[in-house]
């Protein structure tokens, strides 16, 4: 939505750069374009906002630092290491912003690829967040194996202090049944853990928040909505996750019941994917929104004001990246909670 | 007035009467966890937990209206 948005309006400033006799790759053209019009006021805030999608390649600040391969699926694989190479390749070209089949290039609406895989920066800094989890969870438990009895140092008390708040805070009050607390714990801290790192990456300069994207936040979702009904169908049965979808109203109001259940198991994981998304997005915007302000004044005097909003929101931003991750973890764990609750809880609550 | 106008002035309004909404919303909730809190100081912790998944619910609900303003405003 944003995104697409974002993407046409640096094809504009590719098809500005490709009129004065240059063709670049896509990004550069997008910085260049940038420093021309630095001074008229109303591309800074398109170029800002265009940093917040995806690219290929890795910008910190004015610098590439590298280029990311390009992937597509169309009858066949399709492997570029960088965009130049894939406009050098001549089967796809670059049409506002979208990569399109350069046979199709003249009709009204190009055709694109079946499938685009490319590596983007939202999925590099989701791989990097990856690892990092991976490279400290290992540590820490490596460590843990290795000396049980020994009282934990160091990184082993930070995990261990989350893994604690996550299982005795968020999981164990609202999942009633201990079998699926013991089975479910380590889930939910991967969960916490992760939406927090990419979060946090974010905030890095020149990181990417990976979580700002609808595919990410999207992707988790949709974990989160099998790991709701697979968990409800392990615990009560089957025939009782059938049974819920009457939400305990007598069998005759079953034509109107069933379909709002249904929508209802469904919206859940939708607004878990629009509420991470839009809140990481918000933070963005609003950051790159005042730092666009003082482009487009271009005077020194409110430079104090700008930095010391900037700070305040970036200071915001830190508590929403913990917040948000808390959020989400502490809503799937409320809705599986909710979708196991049927025997002899107090039954349903929405 | 041209259609983008009416676009634009739809999306700021709905911005506008969004933020009224979500902040009567929050505040509303804010207002009685505290009185909440003021009764029974020992439960803070739970009030805080609810408020807080409250709070986000609430949100939730502003930031579909916000998005569906900036859609407004990006798609003219």
């Amino acid at each position: 939505m944003v995104k697409d948005s974002v993407t046409t309006n640096s094809a504009e400033h590719k098809t500005d750069a490709s009129h004065t006799g240059q063709t670049q790759s896509h990004s550069t053209a997008t910085h260049e374009t940038a420093q021309h019009s630095g001074g008229e006021g109303s591309d800074v805030f398109s170029h800002l906002f265009s940093e917040l999608g995806d690219h290929n390649g890795l910008i910190i600040g004015p610098y590439k630092v590298s280029e990311l391969p390009m992937i597509f699926y169309h009858d066949q694989f399709y492997f570029y290491p960088n965009e130049k190479a894939m406009e050098q390749a001549g089967t796809f070209s670059f049409h506002h912003g979208h990569p399109v089949l350069t046979s199709t290039l003249n009709q009204k609406e190009p055709q694109k690829p079946s499938f685009d895989l490319s590596i983007t920066n939202f999925v590099f800094f989701q791989w990097l967040a990856m690892f990092l989890i991976m490279a400290v969870l290992l540590f820490v438990s490596r460590k843990f194996k290795k000396n049980p009895l020994k009282a934990p140092s160091g990184l082993q008390n930070v995990v261990d202090a989350f893994y604690c708040f996550v299982r005795d805070g968020v999981v164990k009050p609202n999942i009633p049944s201990a079998r699926a607390v013991k089975r479910l714990s380590p889930y939910f801290f991967t969960l916490f853990f992760f939406i927090l790192v990419m979060n946090m990456l974010g905030l890095i300069p020149g990181g990417h928040t990976a979580t700002s994207t609808v595919g990410v936040t999207g992707a988790l979702a949709i974990t989160a909505f099998l790991v709701i009904n697979i968990t409800a169908m392990r615990e009560s049965g089957v025939g009782a996750w059938f049974k819920h979808l009457l939400g305990g109203a007598p069998i005759y109001l079953a034509p109107i019941m069933i379909p709002i259940e249904i929508l209802s198991m469904f919206i859940k994981p939708f607004a878990l994917t629009i509420r991470l998304f839009a809140n990481m997005v918000a933070g963005h915007v609003v950051l790159l929104s005042l730092l666009g302000l003082l482009f487009y004044f271009q005077m020194f005097i409110i430079a104090p004001a700008i930095v010391g909003f900037s700070v305040f929101i970036y200071v915001i931003e830190l508590l929403v990246v913990f917040l948000q991750a808390f959020i989400f973890t502490m809503l799937t764990a409320i809705f599986t909670g909710l979708a196991i609750g049927e025997h002899g809880h107090e039954g349903h609550a929405h | 007035m041209g259609s983008a106008a009416l676009a634009y002035l739809g999306a700021g309004l709905g911005a506008g009467i969004t933020a009224l909404g979500a902040g009567l919303g929050i505040g509303i909730l804010a207002s009685k966890a505290l009185e909440a809190i003021g009764r029974q100081p020992e439960a803070t912790n739970k009030i805080q937990t609810a408020m807080i998944i409250s709070a986000a619910l609430i949100e939730g609900v502003a930031f579909f209206a916000a998005v569906i303003c900036l859609l407004l405003t990006l798609k003219v």
